[in-house]
């Protein structure tokens, strides 16, 4: 008599993905990330509920309702607070994600690793509406420098941007659109979360040996619904220690000034998770050139798995490999540093040579130290 | 959806042994072999980490520093003004 749990409909789904899944006995902490980042996602939908029950997404009044929450309504400035650093905490996630993926050859999983670049799209542009809300300085100087890199498309450029500002400039039809946007793309976050999460389950995890684990398996539940468990509660003491200690560490100082078309800041500049992507933006001096740029240094992602050249999976067993992914680590802190600085010497010339490195450390040299740890390790 | 236990991979002749928990110790030599072992991972792994991290510390401190002298004033510009 099979338990309720692998019969009814609703349950089995549940029961396939969170109990009796197979998984491999030996996937580490970084494994968590994954469902960290659906912890993120629901934490991010139930606080942004809330605050948009006392949101405003009119140019009047959207700031003092940011106020207001945060003064007014009770518990607003916990929610408030929980919300902007909870998507700095989704954003620090989502690198340590990819960068698993990137580590452990988990890209091979062609169908899930796709849906997670459609994914991590889908965030960017959800934080990036979602920064315009408060209307401050940043928010509305970010917004225009942003959108108006859509007019670098050929012969539509103009007419796009103006049709995705709903006027002639960022203003009230930009507010409430990019409100409606930061409402609806989380939902559409996890359906495609789910579609990840079908593609994952066709296979199962990889692991951190790189080999088929058929052999290895334990049941999800107990061994990882309560590993999870652990990496939820440590997720969300750091993110209340943020939220509660230093709740503007990873924010502008100017957002706290109410956006002026007339006055531009001095230094525009994203929120930190974008910092890397603007200074590869900015490295080339061309306006096409440096949305091409920037689209390419999300996209080619796409491309991994096809330059992937070694017999082994992942780096584990692979030292040159192994140094080259922290020098892409690191390229890409130095990068993030450079996007938040201003255009000038010697940042312009750093963040050129870093770009180069950045591209090149994906499209040649990991190819090239697979094929070469092929030779060495006899593989071939 | 996916691979359900009892159908993963064949297995034969492999027979495994475990002793119960309450005949071992739950942490054993938890200090005594757990320490030479984090230092023997961190051999293992310092040369591949810290040479790209040292650069970045270097790249850093070089650009920041370069930055604030492009800002200062340089006397010898200044030497033959009257």
């Amino acid at each position: 008599m099979a338990s309720l749990r692998k019969t009814q409909p609703l349950l089995k789904i549940a029961n396939d993905a969170l109990v009796d899944l197979p998984a491999p006995s030996n996937i580490s902490v970084w494994w968590n990330f994954g469902s960290l980042l659906g912890l993120c996602l629901i934490a991010q939908i139930l606080t942004g509920l809330f605050l948009a029950m006392h949101y405003t997404a009119d140019v009047n009044t959207a700031f003092s309702s940011v106020a207001h929450i945060t003064r007014d309504v009770n518990y607003g400035w916990l929610i408030r607070d929980m919300h902007a650093n909870g998507a700095s905490f989704f954003f620090i996630c989502v690198y340590m994600h990819i960068g698993r993926g990137l580590y452990y050859g988990s890209y091979l999983l062609k169908g899930a690793w796709n849906v997670g670049v459609i994914l991590l799209l889908l965030v960017m542009m959800t934080a990036f509406v979602g920064y315009v809300l408060p209307w401050g300085q940043m928010s509305f100087w970010g917004a225009t420098v942003i959108t108006n890199l859509l007019s670098a498309v050929p012969y539509v450029g103009n007419a796009l941007v103006q049709w995705i500002w709903g006027g002639f400039s960022v203003d009230n039809a930009t507010l409430t659109r990019f409100f409606a946007f930061h409402f609806l793309f989380p939902f559409v976050i996890a359906g495609m979360a789910m579609v990840h999460l079908l593609f994952l389950h066709q296979t199962g995890s990889n692991n951190p040996l790189g080999l088929n684990s058929g052999g290895d398996k334990v049941p999800f539940h107990p061994y990882f619904s309560y590993k999870d468990l652990l990496g939820f509660a440590v997720l969300l003491v750091v993110l209340a220690t943020i939220a509660l200690f230093t709740p503007n560490l990873l924010g502008d100082p100017d957002n706290f000034t109410p956006a002026n078309p007339l006055v531009t800041p001095p230094h525009i500049k994203p929120e930190w998770y974008f910092l890397f992507a603007y200074a590869i933006l900015r490295s080339i001096p061309d306006k096409l050139g440096g949305v091409l740029a920037l689209l390419a240094s999300i996209l080619v992602l796409l491309v991994v798995p096809f330059l992937h050249t070694c017999k082994l999976r992942g780096l584990t067993f692979r030292p040159l490999s192994q140094f080259l992914f922290w020098a892409l680590i690191a390229n890409v802190v130095i990068l993030t540093w450079i996007g938040g600085m201003p255009v000038e010497d010697p940042y312009i010339i750093i963040g050129q040579l870093a770009s180069v490195l950045y591209f090149s450390i994906f499209l040649i040299l990991f190819p090239l130290a697979g094929w070469l740890e092929n030779k060495v390790l006899g593989l071939t | 959806m996916g691979g359900h236990f009892g159908d993963l991979a064949r297995m034969r002749h492999v027979v495994t042994y475990s002793l119960s928990p309450f005949e071992q110790r739950a942490f054993p030599n938890f200090f005594s072999k757990g320490i030479p072992n984090v230092w023997r991972r961190f051999r293992a792994s310092v040369f591949k980490v810290a040479p790209p991290m040292i650069a970045l510390y270097l790249t850093y401190t070089w650009g920041n520093s370069t930055y604030r002298a492009s800002k200062r004033k340089v006397h010898a510009d200044f030497e033959n003004d009257e």
